[in-house]
């Protein structure tokens, strides 16, 4: 890439190929990443499907070609229905605590609280660099239905904590609960961008019109930060499904019954527990549409600019 | 008339700010108490855990002490350090260079490059497991910590926030520098790194957290003691019935936490900033 050939005489030569030098030279900055991304994110999602079509184990020399075999099956899977309805009571509550929760508290911080607001938004993010893994073991013992700290308190109010990890339905209440604990932080301080940035005049106009604080919200707030508050309902599905594996694989490994289960854990219970590499790729393709939809969906906002920030 | 209505509201909205305070409290309790929780805890012994008291009536350091003797603590701690720097280091230096790609230069594919390495954020980490953790395996890092290392070495999300702040970089000076002939890495390393040094400081952090509390990924790869993160060392004291040796295991998690915690309290302002910028999409 050095000038090597600048005291020739004749410039042609080396200008032409500093010229293919200069060309080349954006994609030899983006090479490396690029490079990863496509040999550990695109080569594996076009191999994923591929898979798909497959029925192996991971150590047969053969993969045998088996059509839509793997998602008829899917769909035939007993357990796909109680599956699939939990995901979407997953997805239900993680959009209530991390995206509906977090964009209410961000415009009381931002216009309705006047002072501390940044001991607020340091402590409230503060969970979200601590590891999800110890996240999940200190609710475990906090939630202890015998003799955890809150059942201690219930006992003195006479109720007890329900055995809810074995609880059907509860069971995902809880622990969207324990990985929301860890999510909500972020999601707060990204929507807490978009919101503050809309301009306090006009938040303060209305309130001296006496519009009500929901009103503000719903029809000022909600609308100015739309494409902030997209992003972070995006974040709250995307990433917070993501994330929700941590807890269930550490303490009911989808259990009762399939009872806390859903398709990201699904897709690694068939991987690394049956070792059905086929169906487990079905299983993931059919979560890849669901978030491809939802993507879809964002980019239809975005692009579409409802309302931009700058 | 109108100002009258003003006076009143003036005073009732003013008493709110409690009710409003005392909510926003409630969420602080919520994110703070757990882990104050888990630090007090690890000193008491199991006896007193279970009784219920609040605070140790003696301290004892037993959990920790239990901790040393049973696990090869330092080798696990190192693992994950090792880790967390490799990756970091990578990932920041890859999204450094894609990002002033980006910003600096025009180029054929530019926006079609940009959407597709951005849509990997998006990939849910399901869909490229079984294909990652066969190529892992083939490499025969199954079992090391490099196999948990190799495909983390780069990051959209990276890309995605110091193509943020690389656009506050006055184009002109790095067009002016073009023209002068000035070698692209004295350009990154003068003009660049220097002006986006405070972004590129914390995206560096948030990868390193972020990878110091990884779970699934080192699940699938790490299988023996000595090649554990801290993530994995947490459930050793779970037993297979899901008896958990709580005193201990809270003890595990405050190992784990305190690294990230003191990165946290020292870099705060920054790491804040730089997240925020994220939600701002441009």
């Amino acid at each position: 890439m050095k000038n090597i050939h600048k005291p020739a005489v004749s410039t042609s030569r080396p200008d032409r190929a500093r010229k293919t030098g200069k060309f080349l030279r954006p994609y030899l900055f983006l090479f490396p990443a690029a490079a990863v991304l496509a040999i550990f994110m695109f080569y594996p999602l076009i191999y994923t499907i591929y898979l798909s079509f497959f029925d192996w184990n991971m150590v047969k020399p053969v993969k045998e070609f088996v059509g839509f075999a793997n998602y008829i099956n899917m769909f035939q899977d007993p357990n796909i229905q109680k599956i699939l309805v939990n995901t979407f009571l997953y997805i239900f509550l993680l959009l209530i605590f991390n995206f509906v929760a977090p964009y209410i508290f961000s415009f009381i911080l931002s216009f309705v609280i006047k002072k501390g607001k940044n001991f607020y938004r340091s402590s409230i993010f503060l969970p979200s660099v601590i590891s999800l893994v110890a996240g999940t073991m200190i609710f475990v013992w906090i939630l202890n239905p015998i003799s955890g700290p809150a059942a201690k308190i219930m006992e003195a109010f006479g109720q007890k904590v329900p055995i809810w990890s074995t609880t059907q339905g509860l069971v995902i209440v809880v622990i969207s609960i324990i990985t929301s604990w860890k999510i909500f932080g972020y999601n707060f301080i990204v929507a807490l961008s978009g919101v503050g940035s809309i301009p306090l005049e006009i938040i303060e106009a209305a309130r001296v019109d006496n519009i009500p604080l929901h009103k503000i919200f719903l029809k000022i707030v909600v609308p100015m930060s739309s494409s902030t508050g997209i992003y972070v309902l995006i974040l709250a599905i995307v990433q917070g499904m993501q994330q929700v594996f941590t807890p269930i694989n550490m303490i009911t490994q989808g259990g009762p019954d399939y009872g806390s289960s859903n398709l990201i854990y699904n897709v690694y219970n068939e991987a690394f527990g049956f070792y059905k590499t086929g169906s487990a790729s079905a299983y993931a393709i059919l979560m890849m549409l669901i978030f491809i939809f939802l993507l879809v969906l964002e980019f239809k906002y975005v692009e579409k600019g409802v309302y931009y920030e700058n | 008339m109108k100002t009258n209505q003003n006076l009143k509201t003036a005073r009732p909205l003013h008493k709110r700010q409690i009710g409003w305070h005392l909510l926003m409290m409630l969420l602080v309790i919520i994110a703070l108490v757990p882990v104050l929780f888990a630090f007090i805890s690890s000193f008491k012994s199991m006896q007193e855990l279970y009784n219920g008291s609040l605070l140790p009536s003696q301290i004892t350091f037993d959990n920790y002490g239990e901790i040393l003797s049973s696990l090869p603590i330092f080798k696990i701690t190192l693992n994950t350090f090792i880790i967390a720097v490799t990756v970091t280091v990578f990932k920041v230096v890859t999204s450094t260079l894609a990002a002033y790609a980006f910003v600096f230069f025009d180029f054929k594919g530019k926006n079609v490059i940009y959407f597709f390495l951005i849509c990997t954020i998006f990939i849910p980490f399901t869909v490229t497991m079984i294909p990652n953790y066969l190529t892992v395996s083939n490499l025969n890092l199954v079992d090391k910590i490099w196999g948990v290392v190799l495909p983390q070495l780069a990051d959209a999300s990276g890309i995605f926030l110091l193509r943020q702040t690389m656009k506050t970089v006055p184009r002109p000076l790095i067009e002016i520098s073009h023209l002068d002939d000035i070698s692209e890495m004295k350009i990154l390393r003068n003009i660049i790194i220097p002006i986006c040094r405070p972004a590129i400081i914390s995206t560096g952090i948030i990868f390193f957290i972020n990878s110091w509390n990884e779970y699934v990924w080192p699940t699938l790869i790490l299988r023996s003691r000595e090649n554990y993160t801290l993530s994995l060392a947490m459930q050793v004291f779970t037993d297979s019935e899901g008896g958990v040796e709580y005193t201990i295991t809270l003890a595990m998690a405050v190992i784990t936490m305190l690294l990230p915690l003191t990165l946290y309290l020292i870099f705060q302002k920054h790491i804040m900033s730089t997240f925020a910028s994220s939600g701002i999409k441009g």
